[in-house]
């Protein structure tokens, strides 16, 4: 009789130390995906304004995505990021040089790549945590004509602390495209002898082809 | 196995003996001098990786482009299950060969339901349960045996030893290479191999066009791109279902940032 009441005042005790513990870190983890959830979704609603309209004018097409990467996108660590270890080696300058030339690229492709977008309707999926800054946002592509099979995506938002939420890369069928633009961009360093600012020049030639 | 039937496999398999052959003769380039460390036939890889380009550019690109305006769309999505279907054996062997008796049995029920119309529609409907594509490099790889090197192989693309040595296993499983019949099913045999490559070509018309024309380096995005499609199929193997290879990437750098 003793030792059930003792072993039910420890259990007690267990979970009123824990819980607390437990309770805050779960609710932060559901704000977390609300926050990444709600920030696609604004993105996506944005992007279908912009498909609606379906201007074939390419400066208003430049002026859309332009939006779109400069409000949903964290540019600064996208940036960061797929410069990978050469980030740290290269100047302050090469990095400003760098980030502003990857924000044109990164404008260019998704440019390039509009036509594509239309006729595709995104419905939400899953969203998991991934840590404490990141939540993987899963989603699918449906071809509202169906010639197209559907297209898994994950977005991977950023959900600082003290700041908004932010995209920093797409994930389509298990291919990272900022993964797939950090290894190319470390390959044409390596290839440079580890040479930062020849990533820099081979990016500006692309440009201006 | 007869000898006409062996005479055939070995025809049919020219292309992977050629590579094998190619691959025999590269050198390994030092560490240093690679741009990704898995890659150590990198100099060799990149003149293949040249080859295999200029066979895009003066054929597949010009037939895949035609192809896409002269079948309806109905007809490219027929031939691409006929491709799909004729797979299936290798998939329910895979599986079997990996536990994964749900999956086999699948691959079995929907090889025999659509080889009535021999793959050509999916009589299976789409509500039916997903077949997960396995094959012998994944059971390799499920058997816990290395990749091994990176692999541009002639007219086959990427791949690693071990999914090439995967693939050699998978066309020998291939109904087409086992079923003795006549002269229709040898030619479509033969076709086959530029049939997918055409068929996957018009597929991924665009998204491959980028990377071909717009990329900095195409060799090094084909090789990302490779890694982390192979490192999907082998998503369960590795790291558990749902996880992502690219997870690690971003654990690292945020750890690091941390």
């Amino acid at each position: 009789m003793t030792r059930r009441f003792f072993s039910r005042i420890f259990v007690i005790f267990v979970m009123l130390f824990t819980l607390p513990i437990l309770a805050p870190a779960s609710a932060y983890a559901d704000n977390q995906i609300e926050r990444a959830e709600t920030h696609v979704n604004n993105m996506m609603l944005d992007l279908q304004g912009f498909l609606d309209a379906g201007s074939d004018n390419v400066e208003k097409r430049k002026e859309a995505v332009t939006y779109l990467l400069d409000s949903y996108f964290d540019l600064p660590l996208i940036a960061r990021f797929s410069a990978g270890a050469y980030w740290r080696k290269a100047t302050p300058i090469e990095r400003q040089t760098y980030s502003d030339i990857m924000r044109e690229v990164m404008i260019g492709t998704v440019v390039r790549n509009f036509d594509q977008l239309s006729g595709l309707e995104y419905s939400p999926v899953k969203s998991t945590t991934k840590g404490a800054k990141l939540v993987l946002v899963g989603g699918t592509f449906t071809d509202q004509a169906k010639t197209r099979e559907p297209v898994a995506i994950n977005w991977r938002v950023t959900t600082p602390a003290d700041g908004d939420a932010r995209v920093m890369d797409v994930e389509i069928e298990n291919i990272s495209m900022l993964v797939t633009q950090k290894n190319e961009n470390i390959a044409i360093i390596r290839k440079n002898q580890g040479n930062f600012s020849a990533l820099i020049d081979a990016m500006r030639s692309k440009i201006d082809q | 196995m007869t000898k006409g039937q062996c005479i055939r496999m070995l025809r049919s398999h020219f292309l992977i003996l050629t590579s094998l052959v190619t691959v025999a003769a590269c050198s390994s380039v030092p560490e240093n001098q690679r741009s990704d460390m898995r890659d150590r036939y990198e100099d060799s890889n990149r003149a293949v990786f040249d080859f295999n380009m200029g066979v895009d550019t003066y054929v597949v690109e010009p037939v895949a482009s035609g192809y896409r305006k002269a079948v309806p769309e109905g007809g490219q999505t027929a031939i691409a299950h006929h491709l799909a279907w004729a797979g299936l054996p290798s998939t329910a062997i895979n599986s079997s060969l990996q536990g994964k008796y749900e999956n086999a049995g699948l691959a079995v029920l929907s090889f025999a339901i659509n080889g009535l119309t021999l793959g050509f529609v999916n009589l299976m409907g789409d509500d039916a349960a997903p077949i997960h594509k396995e094959d012998f490099g994944q059971t390799l790889a499920a058997a816990e045996i290395d990749e091994g090197s990176y692999l541009m192989v002639p007219f086959l693309g990427p791949h690693t030893t071990r999914s090439l040595t995967g693939r050699v296993v998978d066309m020998v499983m291939n109904p087409y290479s086992i079923v003795e019949a006549g002269a229709p099913l040898q030619t479509w045999q033969t076709a086959r191999i530029p049939t997918a490559a055409v068929s996957f070509r018009a597929a991924n018309f665009e998204a491959f066009n980028d990377v071909k024309y717009n990329a900095l380096d195409p060799y090094a995005r084909t090789r990302s791109v490779y890694y982390q499609q192979r490192n999907g199929l082998l998503g369960d193997k590795l790291r558990g279902d749902g996880a992502s290879s690219a997870d690690d990437e971003f654990e690292e750098f945020f750890g690091d940032d941390g």
